[in-house]
């Protein structure tokens, strides 16, 4: 099979998944509902039903899909920053960064809305632009990053970022439900609004990641060829930490941390299509949204009491990371 | 002319405020949020919490109550109801499509949740958990307010404090304050704080609560601290007699306890916990049975 037949067959095959996951997710839940109700909602109006699958599943199904987008762009962007496949805002620790900001603001009162981003949101996504920055600053040796350091130092710092958003969390008496939240992920109260702040902001990110993904091609030949072949190093650099940790911050402001989706989904597509960074930025953003959809689905679906998300993700990525793991020795 | 002016318009005011029937009258929550009153008895009512459900029954409003959480079983026909989930993890489709006319949440319920299912348009009203069980009476009286059911509401409270008057009555006489230890049936010494409202119950009931110096309402206590308060009580918040004697002898067999007068004089009772978990009517019954424990002589050793 060629690249080029291989590549239609992903794109068909995400395309096809991602419509069903948005179908399975609008008639699956804890309230009775068939195919005949989802075409009644338009042609008779109920309000029981509306609110049920367009409030309420629907809202959550593409909130997720945008956060699964989110952390595999994110991902898949920092895998070529740090020119290892091993990267993800959750393993680098972004994603802890960006929570203990949320929580920290949440603890402070800080809930004050700017430029479309809550105060949490603000907060995290600074926060997680520290760590990542911290983590690059401490892992770059001449010029390179060795693995174990990058690896060692974000699950170091992201380690350190859980501890503190623990600390928050159980300072304040009655957290548990709060605690599980951050930690470990949940769309359990996903609504329109939320899907409203974060989707110009993904929109954002992917156009000018795809803007941008020559540049990161570029930067995977290193940092002095990318240079001398024309590419401003420096400046396309921050841009893309700055977008990975917007996209990580994002999605930890709605929904929490979810780990593993931007390690896994990058990694199955680029295996799948290449190592080209522009087809891989927008297919990650697909494939990572589809993949999170049928977590989600998962996560509501499998037992009576809702899972928190982060759960499941971690469960399908863990055992993926230690493969990858194994793989490199 | 000017000068004139404020008359009639005051006059409108007036006749309009007038015309309005009660339903247009407008109370906080205990978030402060505004919630209007409905003009009748809410047909379809959500219940997000136990002691919700109870007071609803006690107002006789449980053939309404068309949801409740898988936590709600008492009294026991609540259990014939359709459930909406857990205290934390609540279903808001589930809610949604039960099309309450009334969501009564409470404290415990997760602020977000609460939120999310405010924003469906369906009007929810939460209430807090007090610090006293004087805070017991409000309580039932908002209830009855939101649910217009005032004078069943007032007649309840009034019965309630009856017995609470007749047991501070009671404890006049009492010439001892007990030292009590509340142990919540299950792993690790957790207890009551001094913000709880068992404290208040304890203490209403002629005790002193061992942890009421503790700032908080529920509190991980430590053996070595038991020892050293020595109370001369213990409850224990027991689901079964099996789980009481259980807890008991858990107690009794960690080291050092057998200094604790409460063990050594056997002066350790259940207390259901059923009842003493919930802000809600049945803790008379539990103020009741702890002070008759607490004071036998003031009770015709009534125990």
């Amino acid at each position: 099979m060629s690249r080029g037949t291989g590549r239609t067959l992903f794109w068909a095959v995400s395309l096809f998944l991602c419509l069903a996951g948005f179908l399975i997710s609008l008639l699956t839940g804890p309230v009775r509902t068939t195919a005949g109700d989802l075409a009644r909602l338009f042609q008779e109006p109920d309000p029981v039903l509306w609110a049920v699958i367009v409030d309420l599943r629907l809202s959550r199904a593409v909130l997720a899909f945008l956060v699964g987008g989110a952390l595999a762009l994110s991902g898949a962007i920092l895998q070529g920053y740090f020119r290892n496949p091993m990267a993800d805002p959750f393993v680098v620790g972004v994603s802890s960064g960006a929570s203990l900001g949320a929580v920290v603001a949440t603890a402070l009162g800080f809930e004050a809305a700017a430029v479309g981003f809550s105060g949490p949101g603000l907060l995290a996504f600074f926060s997680g632009l520290s760590i990542v920055s911290l983590v690059y600053a401490l892992s770059l040796r001449r010029g390179g990053f060795k693995v174990e350091t990058l690896l060692l130092t974000g699950i170091a710092a992201g380690a350190l970022a859980s501890a503190l958003t623990s600390f928050f969390l159980f300072m304040r008496s009655d957290s548990y439900e709060q605690a599980v939240f951050w930690l470990l992920g949940s769309f359990q109260i996903a609504e329109w609004s939320q899907v409203a702040t974060i989707a110009p902001w993904f929109l954002v990110c992917l156009l000018a990641s795809v803007w941008l993904a020559r540049d990161m091609d570029l930067l995977a030949l290193g940092d002095e060829t990318a240079q001398a072949l024309g590419s401003p190093v420096r400046r396309v650099r921050k841009a893309f930490l700055a977008m990975s940790a917007l996209l990580a911050a994002l999605a930890v402001a709605v929904s929490g941390i979810i780990g593993f989706v931007g390690l896994v989904v990058p990694h199955w597509v680029r295996i799948l299509i290449g190592p080209g960074h522009r087809p891989l930025f927008l297919a990650s953003a697909l494939a990572g949204g589809t993949f999170l959809l049928y977590c989600d689905l998962l996560a509501r679906n499998l037992l009576p009491a809702e899972l928190p998300i982060g759960v499941i993700t971690a469960a399908v990525g863990a055992p993926f990371f230690l493969y990858l793991l194994h793989k490199k020795r | 002319m000017r000068r004139t002016a404020p008359l009639p318009a005051l006059l409108v005011v007036a006749v309009i405020a007038a015309a309005l029937p009660a339903a247009s009258q407008v109370i906080p929550d205990d978030l402060g949020r505004p919630f209007p009153l409905p003009p009748a008895t809410p047909e379809r009512i959500v219940s997000m919490a136990p002691n919700i459900t109870e007071i609803l029954f006690a107002l006789g409003l449980g053939g309404r109550i068309v949801g409740v959480t898988r936590f709600c079983d008492w009294p026991p026909e609540a259990k014939a109801i359709p459930k909406i989930g857990g205290l934390v993890d609540a279903n808001v489709e589930i809610v949604r499509s039960l099309d309450p006319d009334l969501v009564i949440a409470f404290r415990g319920n997760p602020l977000r949740l609460v939120e999310r299912v405010r924003k469906l348009g369906l009007p929810v009203f939460v209430l807090d958990i007090g610090e006293g069980l004087e805070t017991l009476g409000p309580l039932i009286e908002r209830i009855g307010r939101v649910t217009r059911s005032e004078s069943r509401a007032a007649g309840l409270v009034s019965a309630m404090r009856t017995r609470l008057a007749a047991v501070d009555t009671a404890m006049r006489g009492a010439r001892s304050r007990p030292k009590v230890f509340v142990l919540l049936y299950g792993q690790g010494l957790w207890t009551c704080g001094g913000e709880s409202y068992v404290d208040d119950l304890i203490a209403r009931a002629g005790g002193a609560n061992a942890a009421a110096a503790m700032p908080k309402k529920w509190v991980l206590y430590k053996r070595e601290r038991i020892i050293k308060d020595d109370p001369d009580v213990v409850f224990i918040l027991a689901r079964s007699p099996g789980d009481f004697a259980f807890g008991r002898d858990r107690l009794a067999r960690m080291p050092g306890m057998e200094r604790v007068a409460a063990v050594r004089t056997g002066r350790v009772y259940e207390l259901d916990e059923n009842a003493a978990s919930r802000f809600g009517p049945r803790l008379i019954e539990v103020l009741e049975r702890a002070a008759s424990l607490l004071h036998p002589e003031l009770f015709g050793g009534r125990t």
